[in-house]
Formats: C-alpha cells, sequence, structure tokens
C-alpha cells in the first residue's frame, strides 16, 4: 500500500498529490512517470512526476479530474491509501547544456515538466516557458514556472482579456525571431494536438523540438503494445523508449490522436477531434 | 523408473480405445461467459480412464514428458483409487499439476507417446493429472512440506511466471532467503496476465502463489528489476544468487501499412486488458475495452486461440482467426483449436494480411489479405508458406488483435552489459540454467523464446538445483 502524505486543490478539477514510494523516489529523474492503482479493481493509470524527495522518500504528481480514476483519486484524502503504484518509468528526458531552450506546457505538462525544467536550469540554460490554460479559472502552477524560467509567458482561452489565446501566438513570434535571438531547443509536454502544432512551427527552421507523448498505456514496461508510435519509420513504446521524442521524426500523429481518445468518444462526444475541450488543452 | 517392475501376465485383456471424454460446458452457454470449459473427470470417469492404461513396462509416456513424471506410476495409484500416492508422484517433478494438467500441450508430448495412440486413442494423461490436482485442492488446506535449517544465503528470483516460482518455491524449500520480484501488480506471469478464466481459473494460480509464499518467500510486486533495482545491484547488495524468470512478454507486430490504426491490438494488450485487469467484468473493473462487431485475430498459436475465444465471450459477433499456413501446422493446443471451432470461431488457413485500411477517423475497417500455398520445409520443418500472386482480397472487420508471438523484454539485458543474449534477445544460458554472468542464472521463456509452462517449470528445477549446489559448496 502507498500512503498519500499531501493532498491539495490547485485550481477547479486540478489536484496535486504526494505519495510515500521510497523504491520510485529512489531512482525518479525528470520527465519519468509513474503507473497507479487505486484499489484491486482499479485501472492502471499513468502520472508524470511533478516533484519527489529522495530523503522521506515520496513522490508527487499533479492530476487533471477527467474519467473514472482520475475523479476516484480526487476524492482521496491525507492518510489514504493507493493500492499499487510502480514507476519510475519512462526515459529522463534529455538534459544538457543547450542554450536557450523554449518550454510549451499545457494541462499536466504544467506540473509535470517542473523537474525537466529545474534541471535544464541546473546546466545553465536560458528558459522561456509557455504556459497554456483554457482559460483563468484553470490556471495553477504559474507561481513555480515563473520562478525557475527566465521569462514566462501566459496564454489562456476565455474572457480574461488575454493577448494569448493559445501557445501557438507566442511560439510563431518567438521562431520568427530566430536565430537572431536563437533558440537551441523546444521542449513541449502538452496536449497531442497542441504539439503537433509546435513541431510544425519549429520544423522550417529546423529548431530541434521534444515532445513528451502520452498515448493510452496499461503496462507501462514495454508488454502490451498499446503505447506504440512511429518514430523515423520505426514502431516505438512510448512506455519504454519515450515518453520524449524528437517531433520532428514523430509520424501518424492523427493515428496517435484516434488512439489517445480511443475510450473519449463516448464521454467527451467527440464528432472529430474537438481539442479545445480536451482535458490537456 | 525407480521401482522394480512386478513380473507380469501378458496383457491378454483387450485395448479399451474409449477414451472418457472430458465433460465441457455448452458452446452456446460458454461463449457468454468466463467460467472454465472443461468441468473435469468426476471419480468415475477417472477411474475408467486409468484402467485403460496397459502400464507399459517401457514407459513411452514418460520419456514424452519434458520433466519426465513418472506417469504409469501416477494412473496406477489412480486405478488403486489411491490420490494421496497419485499426488505424491505427481509431486516428485512437477509442482504445478493444477496447472500442467489444464495447458500443456500433451497431445505432442506425452500422449503423443503413449502406446494406445497407435490406435489414435491415448490415455487422457492431462485430464488425470489435472483430476488428481483437484482432488487436492478439494481437500482444502495444503500441507507444507518441511523446510530446511536457514542456510543464511539470500536468493532474489525475477519474475513469478511458472519458472521464477518454482525456482522460488525448491529454493525456500531447501532454506535459502528468497525475495521474489514481479513487475506487475498480480504474481503468476502469462498464467494471469495471458491464459484465460476460462483456461485455467485464476483462484488455481493464486493458489499456487499462496503456498510459495507460505514457505517464507518475500514477494515484491510492483517492482521492475532493471528500473528499481539493476541487476548488479541486487548482485552486490545482499543477494548471493539471482535466477531471472522474466518471460518473454515483448510483443511483435506484423510491420504492415496501417497497423497503428485505432482498434488494431497487440494480443498482449487484449488479453492483459482481458485477464489480468478483467475488463469482462467492467464496468465493477475499472479497465475497459473497447471492440468493435467482427474481430479478427492474426496467427495460429495458444495466443492466437486465447484472444479469439475471449472476443467470442465479450461479445463478437463473428470472430475470424487468420493464419498463414494450414491447420496441420497450427501450433495451438489441439483440444483448444477443437473448443474454438465449437465456439464457432471461423478459420483462414493459409492467408495473411499485408495491410490495415481506415475508415476516414483512423478506426481500422478493413484489411487486405493475400492467400498463401505450402512450399518447401524451413528450419522448423514445418512448410513454408509462399504467397500465391495476384489473390489479394478485402475483408471488412473493424477490430484486429495481432498475436504473432513475443520476445524478451530487454530491460534488464540493457541494464546489464555482460549478460550475454542471443540476436533474438533470449539470455543464453547452459543447460543447468547458468548465465555468462556470475551468479546469475536464468530459464523459461526468458532462454527459449515463448514456449511452453512446463518447460518453464522444468527449467526452474533444474535451476533451483543447480543454485542450490553453488550456495551450500
Ligand atoms: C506518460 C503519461 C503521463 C501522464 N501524466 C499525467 C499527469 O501527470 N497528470 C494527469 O492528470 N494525467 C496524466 N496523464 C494522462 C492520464 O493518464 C489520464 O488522464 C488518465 O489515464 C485518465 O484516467 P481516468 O480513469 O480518470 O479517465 P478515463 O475514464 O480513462 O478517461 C476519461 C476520458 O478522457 C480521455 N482522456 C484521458 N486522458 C486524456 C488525455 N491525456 N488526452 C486526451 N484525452 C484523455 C480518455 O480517453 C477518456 O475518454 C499521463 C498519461 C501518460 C501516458
Ligand atoms: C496467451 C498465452 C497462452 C498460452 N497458452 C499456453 C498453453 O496452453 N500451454 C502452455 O504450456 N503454454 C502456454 N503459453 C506459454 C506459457 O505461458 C509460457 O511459456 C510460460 O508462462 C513461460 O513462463 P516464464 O516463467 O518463463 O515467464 P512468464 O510466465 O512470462 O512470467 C514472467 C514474469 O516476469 C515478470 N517480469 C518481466 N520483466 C520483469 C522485470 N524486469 N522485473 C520484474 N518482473 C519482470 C513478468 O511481469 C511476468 O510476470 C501461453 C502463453 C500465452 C501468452
Ligand atoms: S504409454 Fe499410455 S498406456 Fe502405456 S503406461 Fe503410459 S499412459 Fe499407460
Ligand atoms: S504501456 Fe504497454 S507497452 Fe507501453
Amino acid at each position: 500500500m502507498f500512503t498519500i502524505v499531501e493532498k491539495e486543490e490547485l485550481a477547479s478539477s486540478v489536484h496535486r498529490m504526494r505519495v510515500k514510494a521510497p523504491l520510485v523516489a529512489a531512482k525518479a529523474q525528470p520527465g519519468q512517470f509513474i503507473i497507479l492503482i487505486i484499489d484491486e479493481k482499479g485501472e492502471r493509470v499513468p502520472f508524470t512526476l511533478s516533484d519527489w524527495n529522495k530523503e522521506d522518500g515520496s513522490v508527487e504528481f499533479v492530476f487533471i479530474e477527467v474519467g473514472k480514476t482520475t475523479r476516484a483519486l480526487a476524492k482521496l484524502q491525507k492518510g489514504d491509501s493507493l493500492a499499487h503504484l510502480i514507476g519510475p518509468l519512462g526515459r529522463p528526458s534529455h538534459v544538457d547544456h543547450f542554450g536557450h531552450v523554449v518550454c510549451v506546457v499545457s494541462g499536466y505538462g504544467i506540473a509535470g515538466m517542473v523537474p525537466t525544467i529545474e534541471a535544464l536550469k541546473e546546466k545553465g540554460n536560458k528558459i522561456t516557458t509557455i504556459l497554456q490554460v483554457p482559460n483563468q479559472e484553470n490556471l495553477f502552477g504559474e507561481e513555480k514556472l515563473r520562478e525557475i524560467s527566465d521569462e514566462l509567458i501566459l496564454a489562456a482561452g476565455g474572457d480574461g482579456g488575454f493577448t494569448n489565446p493559445t501557445a501557438l501566438k507566442p511560439l510563431r513570434q518567438l521562431v520568427k525571431r530566430h536565430p537572431r535571438e536563437c533558440i537551441d531547443r523546444v521542449i513541449a509536454m502538452a496536449s497531442f494536438c497542441l504539439m503537433k502544432l509546435c513541431c510544425e512551427i519549429t520544423r522550417p527552421k529546423e529548431i530541434p523540438t521534444y515532445v513528451h507523448l502520452a498515448p493510452l498505456m496499461v503496462d507501462g514496461t514495454g508488454m502490451c503494445g498499446a503505447c506504440r508510435c512511429v518514430v523515423e519509420g520505426k514502431n516505438r513504446f512510448a512506455c519504454v523508449h519515450g515518453p520524449e521524442f524528437n517531433g520532428h521524426l514523430v509520424q501518424g500523429w492523427d493515428v496517435l490522436m484516434a488512439r489517445r481518445c480511443t475510450y473519449a468518444d463516448e464521454i467527451l462526444g467527440q464528432q472529430s477531434f474537438q481539442c479545445s475541450s480536451c482535458s490537456q488543452w | 523408473m525407480a521401482e522394480p517392475e512386478k513380473p507380469k501376465k501378458k496383457p491378454k485383456k483387450k485395448l479399451d480405445l474409449n477414451r472418457v471424454k472430458m465433460p465441457k460446458q455448452e458452446p452456446a452457454i460458454r461463449r457468454r461467459n468466463f467460467n472454465e470449459v472443461a468441468l473435469g473427470y468426476t471419480h468415475d470417469m477417472a477411474l475408467k480412464e486409468a484402467n485403460r492404461c496397459i502400464q507399459c513396462k517401457k514407459r513411452p509416456c514418460q520419456s514424452g514428458c519434458p520433466v519426465n513424471i513418472d506417469i504409469p506410476d501416477f494412473i496406477e495409484a489412480i486405478k488403486e483409487d489411491n490420490l494421496p500416492k497419485a499426488l505424491e508422484v505427481l509431486k516428485r517433478k512437477t509442482s504445478l499439476p493444477g496447472i500442467c494438467g489444464r495447458v500443456c500441450p500433451q497431445e505432442t508430448q506425452c500422449e503423443l507417446k503413449c502406446t494406445l495412440n497407435q490406435k489414435g486413442a491415448p490415455i487422457a494423461i492431462g485430464r488425470l493429472e489435472r483430476y488428481v490436482a483437484d482432488w487436492e485442492r478439494a481437500q482444502g488446506e495444503v500441507q507444507l512440506p518441511e523446510i530446511a535449517p536457514s542456510t543464511g544465503k539470500n536468493v532474489a528470483v525475477v519474475g513469478s511466471g511458472p519458472a521464477g516460482l518454482t525456482v522460488a518455491s525448491e529454493l525456500a524449500k531447501l532454506g535459502h532467503k528468497v525475495d521474489l520480484f514481479e513487475a506487475l501488480h498480480i504474481a503468476g506471469g502469462v498464467l494471469v496476465y495471458g491464459i484465460p478464466e476460462f483456461r485455467l481459473p485464476k483462484d488455481i494460480v493464486r493458489g499456487e502463489v499462496d503456498y510459495v509464499q507460505k514457505l517464507g518467500v518475500e514477494l515484491h510486486l510492483d517492482t521492475v528489476i532493471g528500473i528499481n533495482m539493476t541487476l548488479d545491484e541486487l548482485l552486490n547488495g545482499k543477494y548471493d544468487a539471482v535466477f531471472l524468470g522474466t518471460g518473454a512478454g515483448l510483443p511483435r507486430f506484423l510491420g504492415v501499412p496501417g497497423e497503428n490504426l485505432n482498434m488494431i491490438y497487440s494480443a498482449n494488450e487484449f488479453l492483459t486488458r482481458t485477464n489480468l485487469m478483467k475488463a469482462y467484468l467492467y464496468p465493477e473493473y475499472a479497465t475497459p475495452l473497447k471492440m468493435g462487431r467482427r474481430v479478427a485475430v492474426i496467427g495460429g498459436g495458444n495466443v492466437a486461440m486465447d484472444a479469439a475465444r475471449c472476443a467470442v465471450r465479450l461479445g463478437a459477433e463473428e470472430v475470424h482467426v487468420i493464419y498463414r499456413r494450414s491447420r496441420e501446422e497450427m501450433p495451438a493446443r489441439a483440444e483448444e483449436v477443437e473448443n474454438a471451432e465449437e465456439e464457432e470461431i471461423q478459420f483462414h488457413f493459409l492467408t495473411t494480411p499485408i495491410g490495415f485500411l481506415a475508415d476516414g477517423r483512423n478506426n481500422v475497417c478493413a484489411m487486405e489479405l493475400l492467400k498463401m500455398q505450402l512450399g518447401e520445409p524451413d528450419e522448423s520443418g514445418r512448410r513454408r508458406p509462399v504467397p500465391i500472386e495476384g489473390s489479394e482480397y478485402v475483408m471488412d472487420i473493424d477490430t484486429v488483435v495481432v498475436s504473432l508471438g513475443t520476445s524478451p523484454n530487454p530491460l534488464i539485458p540493457n541494464t546489464t552489459p555482460d549478460l550475454e543474449t542471443t540476436r533474438w534477445g533470449t539470455v543464453v544460458a547452459d543447460e543447468k540454467g547458468k548465465t555468462s554472468k556470475a551468479r546469475v542464472w536464468a530459464g523459461g521463456d526468458i532462454v527459449t523464446g515463448g514456449a511452453t509452462v512446463i518447460s518453464a517449470m522444468g527449467a526452474g528445477k533444474i535451476a533451483a538445483q543447480a543454485m542450490h549446489e553453488y550456495l551450500t559448496s
């Protein structure tokens, strides 16, 4: 059993949870994720690590209520426990001294990208972060990102009077100034559609762009193939070869998005993809 | 082999060629449930079947058994109605009779060699084995064997499939302290995530796992070796020796266009959702499995049969099995192929998919097939299928399960540079299971590639013995 040691609501339907899992904390690295099961009848559900503490053996993640498991998780409180938790899964984000790194985050990426940004910062990179939320009520994590980034650009929809309704406009502007104001790398942990569009924006100028793919997963250890995607013509499993991939080499985004939403039709009532009603937007 | 043969009169008795049928759930009924299909022999049936055995001196059946079970002796004990003795004979060589009796491919092992098979009616050895094991289970509390005094040695067993469970129990009985590490949240390996409830009730697997724990083995679920601890960390830590029984869990795909479309599953995903996560009990269990009405399963092994039969039970209207060779070459257990046919699964032999077509929303809606014919035999001795030119045709389907076999997961080799592997990803081990790395043994599918429960268990027995010799020398 894995005991919940902290639980906090960050915004409407967004929660932060910290769980005792010393084996996971001991090996955690930026960009990795865990899979948890609430009880013996539960589903295996992946979440990206947003923080961990090797000393007290705890790990943290932020989740957005979208369906059965996340709603049930939202009801749990400090002191409750989870039946299973495995990790850290996936390959860590590639961290190095690149120069100027632009990070695009939305959905759980707002929290999930934090350890990667901190590690990039430690390597002496200059960080520009673009944070996208659907509207102001759903805004969370801004303070932390502002603290660890050299510059934070906020993009929000709704009627908050924001100049940038999505992350795309500020990214386009930054890319336009490249290479005068050089961008050495773009990293996105956001909804599929936003990451796909980011790749299209950076492709003409060949700015290295890395995306964190989160397809459906079952085991998370390379056994089921649910998370497969095509990268550079090869079948790759996001849970073991990823989740971070070179976005310009990812093929078949539309298929990936269709697979991601296999179980979304009923719940989101999607005809085709209405991306702005997606939880990750 | 152990006992001297009693002088016997020439068997004047006429051979009884009436194999006692296995009572089964009716196809129309079992198509709608996940309960066990084969119901097991009654006492009378078992006696009748055992009485057909002519107790051959040369024991051909035993020579066909991968772990050399003293088959005539356990059958003799059934005849004498001495089930404790029958059990004792079985347990000398197999620790999992209730499982092997159900899932072993007897028709290519013991029953193939049975003298009566020359007349087409081998003794139903597997069913008798199952009968004895079920009798034991019905007795309630299983007797624990004597456990040797502690040797003070620590062993890590990685993977809780048949190979790992066997090594863990053998070494625990010999007095070693065993930690059993399992990546998934339930122990049992393929026995829980692959083979469905209707063929192998999970209670039986749980019983075996409980038993291993009662022997003092400590089970660590949710622990992935290669992630939470590397093999070297285990060896540099408290463990004197390590056994790798991580199986062959990496799914293979066809590599044809459209294979990643939505609603195309690997058999591993389809079966894991169904069996391990119990999607057939959704929404009581939280994991769903989306499936259409016309399901195609690609492949001809046990895995393909299991996927097809799960699809039937999950409510598919039509289930088609697409296999590139002919019926004779199908590696699946004969009994399960028969069961599948009774369950109205349609077989398409000498056919292979060459592409999948989408419905405009990236869901699969049809597949393109190519007819094959059998050519010259290949390395496996089976005749190689060769395409018939111009025989392409299209079949409408809305769900596909790709079941082409698996290879070992590279997680441990990738994090252990000095562990020798073959180009198929299997770990190299000698006949006693010793790998290229000091203090590390391996056995089961990780060494052989996808094989059988009994061979994994047998490899476990041998490796455990070798490990014990090492630990006590
Ligand atoms: C590697 C990885 C890391 C992840 N990290 C996080 C994280 O840190 N925080 C977090 O909140 N979530 C994260 N997710 C997504 C998370 O796993 C899903 O939100 C979760 O599985 C939903 O489970 P549920 O039972 O609540 O919803 P379900 O009942 O399973 O689903 C509800 C509906 O929402 C759809 N849906 C769920 N998630 C998504 C999504 N990401 N994109 C589009 N549609 C979706 C489902 O397809 C479904 O139709 C991650 C996913 C992966 C693969
Ligand atoms: C659907 C299906 C049907 C089958 N039907 C039959 C049949 O009818 N008859 C028959 O004889 N055989 C059958 N087989 C084959 C048989 O099940 C296998 O040969 C046998 O289970 C192999 O045993 P094993 O112990 O080597 O590995 P497995 O049973 O594969 O167990 C390996 C275990 O190790 C765990 N593991 C893997 N990597 C790690 C890691 N890094 N750290 C920790 N744990 C790890 C896995 O999660 C798994 O639980 C079938 C197989 C499948 C898939
Ligand atoms: S070969 Fe057949 S008949 Fe002969 S001893 Fe074995 S099971 Fe009995
Ligand atoms: S989640 Fe099963 S292979 Fe990646």
